[in-house]
């Protein structure tokens, strides 16, 4: 284990460190653009400049493995001037358009220029010109005077996703990012070019021009678009949500995430909520405030459950916490002996798919979670048994967790119409569909609070318990399945109190430490 | 005095062919060669003092042994993409005794135990890739390269392969990418070509007067090659001396030779009786020295160095007193700023940067501060980039700032050359 000293710091490394890990290890800052720890070393953009006691040339630090006894800093007089130029380098081209530009307030050239920069410009002569707004693909779009050639993007496309789309074309200050003829970057990852991106060259065609991005607020949270359970950050304001970023987590999705599940954040905004109970059937709908409606239609389970819970049928999606399904199973199947539990599985060829990075074909986030609860509460249905106990009409009531994520569920048609052969239905969702508000049965809508709304745990696909965290509140009424369930039971709840999650769950803490780089 | 050592027979027409080259005394060597022990060969490289011909003079022998003992495929390459500004000696060697370097490319290749080696040929150096091409093929006809060579049980190959014009591609790394099949750019070190080079396998490039060099070496042996030269610049090297002399062209003279020798009586002088104001000693990225300090300068490494300039390719250009440094300053630092491959930051904008001032002063346009940036932008591109491109650039930008000033001065100043009534059209050449 060789040791060195990092700006006056004795730290131990493991052999083989480079001294930028060895930085970031010893919790010492660092300039850098090219440099990403998930990435090869490229050691073009020059900024990781730092002096070792007994060399003469500053070395770069991404490129420089830690020996013995080595002692470093970036705090000497020489590294510092080293890295104000590389600063100047990068900038004497760069169009300096922040205020047009999507990436200002987390830009690696703001950023880095208020801590290493400051210097007053002294290029007189006209910029290079370049190529702007080249459309690589159906998510990006570059600006090539933006562009500090880094080769972060390039490298992902070869590295990461191996699909090669992207390149660098010409030489000299003539470079520019671009992808080959007729070839766009058109990959299930391709937003994360755009994370990387230290600048304003990648913006994202699903966020450019929408928000600026220190108007809004993060949140940490669980991607709920597969089972993989991605860590991301959930960028939002008042008016909804905006962005979805991926967030370290080695044991999860490293640093990446898929573009499907960038969309997590589109359907928790209301345009496509359900923002209030409704009940009633088919064109003939009163609207009625969430909480009180559940208690409603609780008393009406109870009382039917007394005269005989095979008539009442609980329908359950992947799409809620463990916690939601704790108190849904204790309702159901303990406080009121309902057996007729079903599992909805939306995408039953795709269970198992798996495309090599993060993306599963088990689109719900914790199939895992209720799989396993099924099986504490001893259920052994099949669906089959479901659609059969429909067509022979034994049931009067039946309650559905429905989907969080509507467009995951290409069968929620069909099995409406299915559900819609039940007198009572009981439509527990957070998206609105004309389909369900097209059911003839007497139904009780109640609208659901989203992933980003609530507390909660989810089961990966690996059996990780990963925490959520509420960030944001979009539809002010809705509840969480668990304080829904809570209601129907006839409780007065404390919207406050909730149930601490038990001790002997894995918790998965998120470690990343912020920061666009 | 000129030694002939490399270019003995070089104006004699039957040399390039196989059967002349064999009449004087052509593939001997190799024949010798075979009796001896590839770390004898190496041995005695190390003892000759053989340094680099191509530019940084790094000692030949001491580079061969930093391949490792493994059982990796190795590789030769022969650096033959000859881009240096001023330089044209590998050019000749080419194209006058291709078989000369061949049978130094055989030994070195036996030396290092390599059964593959490719000549990489500047582009724009059509006749050269036929003259070698058609040589390679009388080689392997005549047994000297192929399987089991002169029946030593030794097996070579070799190729030659055309670059696309690129002057990074003669830059050993920017070389291998290139041979590779990928973009033109110098790779990251470590790991060194001699550990990962070609295809990630141990790999020697070397100039063509090196390789050719070794020839001589291996048939005199390491005493007599260090008769000519210095103690720490052995044996003799090829000059091309281009510029405002009566006779241009490459010279083959031992190192330690002066300078003003070679300008005065080799090349017999400048032209039209003028007078001596600069010389670049080692091609365009060599530091400019003033006729004073050309007066006192040898032709070898430690000299040149200590005037803080270098030997480089040996492209010797002279200046005359009625160049304007400020016009030369223009043409070089766009040729940098052209060529650089745009990999780090500071090489791919200092060299624009560096174009840009000047053409500003060239244009009229200077500032009296300008002359100071150029110097700044300069020293910041030097020794922090991958390869050594940048410093190519900012080293002579320095030297003609530093030395000259008066004259960049007293553009800013007047708008127009100290030394040349009108300058060239600069709107035009520059985009």
């Amino acid at each position: 284990m060789p040791k060195c000293t990092i700006n006056g710091k004795s730290i131990e490394v493991k052999p083989g460190t480079t001294i930028i890990q060895a930085f970031k290890e010893a919790g010492e800052e660092i300039a850098h653009y090219c440099w990403h720890p998930a990435l090869s070393v490229a050691g073009v953009c020059r900024l990781c400049m730092v002096q070792i006691e007994g060399q003469p040339k500053l070395q770069i630090a991404c490129n420089t493995v830690v020996a013995d006894n080595m002692v470093i800093t970036n705090k000497s007089e020489p590294v510092k001037d080293a890295v104000r130029w590389g600063m100047d380098f990068h900038l004497i081209n760069h169009p300096l358009d922040c205020p047009i530009c999507d990436q200002a307030g987390e830009c690696g050239l703001q950023e880095q220029y208020m801590r290493y920069g400051q210097y007053d410009p002294e290029m007189a002569e006209p910029k290079q010109k370049k190529h702007k707004v080249i459309d690589l693909g159906p998510t990006v779009v570059l600006d090539s005077e933006r562009c500090i050639l880094c080769s972060r993007c390039v490298r992902f496309t070869e590295e990461v996703t191996k699909t090669n789309e992207l390149g660098i074309f010409n030489r000299g200050d003539r470079s520019e990012i671009g992808t080959f003829h007729n070839k766009p970057l058109n990959n299930n990852y391709s937003y994360n070019t755009i994370d990387i991106c230290p600048v304003g060259a990648l913006t994202s065609k699903d966020f450019r021009f929408r928000q600026r991005v220190w108007y809004l607020k993060e949140a940490r949270s669980i991607c709920t678009g597969c089972s993989t359970g991605c860590n991301v950050n959930v960028y939002f304001n008042e008016e909804g949500t905006w962005r979805v970023k991926p967030v370290q987590n080695d044991k999860v999705n490293g640093y990446w995430m898929c573009d499907k599940g960038r969309d997590v954040y589109k359907f928790t905004n209301l345009p496509v909520r359900l923002t209030s109970g409704k009940t009633g059937s088919k064109d003939n709908w009163n609207l009625l405030e969430a909480g009180a409606l559940a208690k409603d239609v609780g008393a009406t389970i109870r009382a039917a459950a007394r005269s005989g819970a095979d008539k009442i049928a609980l329908v359950i999606t992947g799409q809620y916490s463990n916690e939601d399904y704790d108190a849904l199973f204790q309702f159901f199947s303990v406080g009121l002996g309902v057996q007729n539990i079903y599992h909805w599985i939306n995408n039953p060829e795709d269970m198992n798919g798996f495309d090599g990075l993060l993306f599963r074909g088990d689109r719900n986030p914790n199939t895992k979670g209720l799989v396993a609860r099924l099986e504490k509460y001893g259920v052994k249905t099949k669906w089959l048994d479901l659609e059969d106990k429909i067509k022979a009409h034994d049931l009067t009531h039946i309650v559905i967790a429905g989907p969080e994520n509507h467009s995951v569920f290409p069968d929620l048609e069909t099995k409406l119409r299915l559900f819609d052969q039940v007198p009572n239905v009981v439509w527990l969702s957070a998206g609105k569909s004309v389909a369900v508000d097209g059911l003839t049965a007497v139904t009780t809508q109640i609208p659901m609070k989203t992933f980003i709304e609530k507390d909660g745990t989810y089961t990966n696909y690996a059996g990780l318990e990963q925490k959520v965290k509420r960030g944001t509140t979009i539809v002010a009424g809705a509840l969480t399945l668990e304080e829904a369930v809570h209601l129907m039971s006839g409780e007065e709840l404390d919207m406050n109190m909730r149930p601490l999650p038990p001790k002997y769950l894995k918790t998965n803490f998120l470690v990343h430490k912020g920061g666009p780089l | 005095m000129e030694v002939k050592l490399l270019t003995e027979h070089y104006d004699k027409p039957e040399f390039k062919a196989l059967v002349g080259y064999k009449k004087l005394g052509g593939y001997d060597t190799l024949k010798k060669a075979f009796g001896m022990k590839p770390k004898e060969i190496i041995e005695i490289v190390k003892a000759s003092g053989l340094r680099g011909r191509g530019g940084a003079g790094f000692p030949t022998g001491m580079k061969w042994s930093f391949l490792p003992e493994n059982n990796e495929p190795r590789y030769l390459l022969c650096n033959a993409d000859e881009g240096e500004p001023g330089t044209f000696k590998d050019r000749m060697m080419m194209e006058r005794a291709p078989h000369q370097l061949i049978e130094g490319m055989v030994i070195s290749a036996y030396a290092v135990q390599s059964k593959k080696s490719y000549i990489y040929i500047r582009g724009e150096y059509t006749e050269s890739y036929r003259t070698v091409e058609k040589a390679i093929r009388e080689a392997y006809d005549g047994g000297f390269l192929g399987k089991n060579i002169l029946g030593s049980g030794f097996d070579h190959d070799m190729d030659v392969y055309s670059g696309a014009g690129a002057y990074i591609c003669g830059e050993e790394t920017g070389m291998i990418s290139s041979l590779e099949g990928l973009k033109g750019q110098p790779k990251l070190k470590p790991p060194f070509p001699a550990v990962k080079g070609y295809l990630r396998k141990p790999t020697i490039v070397n100039n063509v007067e090196t390789l050719a060099a070794v020839k001589y070496i291996i048939r005199d042996g390491a005493q007599a090659y260090r008769k000519n030269g210095t103690e720490k610049s052995a044996g003799t090297k090829l000059f091309s001396v281009s510029g405002n002399v009566v006779r241009p062209g490459n010279y083959e003279i031992p190192l330690g030779y002066p300078l003003k020798d070679l300008i005065f009586n080799l090349c017999g002088g400048l032209k039209h009786g003028r007078k001596l104001k600069a010389v670049i000693p080692g091609g365009s990225s060599a530091p400019v020295l003033t006729a004073d300090e050309a007066m006192r300068a040898t032709m070898d490494y430690e000299c040149l160095a200590q005037m803080g300039s270098m030997l480089g390719s040996g492209a010797v250009i002279v200046i005359d007193d009625s160049n304007c440094m400020v016009d030369l300053m223009k043409v070089i630092l766009h040729f940098y700023h052209h060529e650089s491959c745009g990999q780090c930051t500071p090489c791919r904008e200092g060299t624009g940067w560096l174009d840009k001032i000047v053409t500003s002063i060239v244009t009229g346009h200077g500032r009296l501060q300008d002359v100071q940036l150029l110097e700044k932008v300069a020293k910041n591109m030097m020794g922090r980039t991958i390869c050594a491109l940048s410093d190519a650039a900012a080293m002579p930008a320095i030297s003609f700032v530093t030395k000259f000033r008066d004259e960049f001065e007293f553009f800013v100043r007047e708008g127009r050359s100290k030394v040349k009534k009108e300058g060239y059209n600069y709107a035009q050449m520059h985009h």
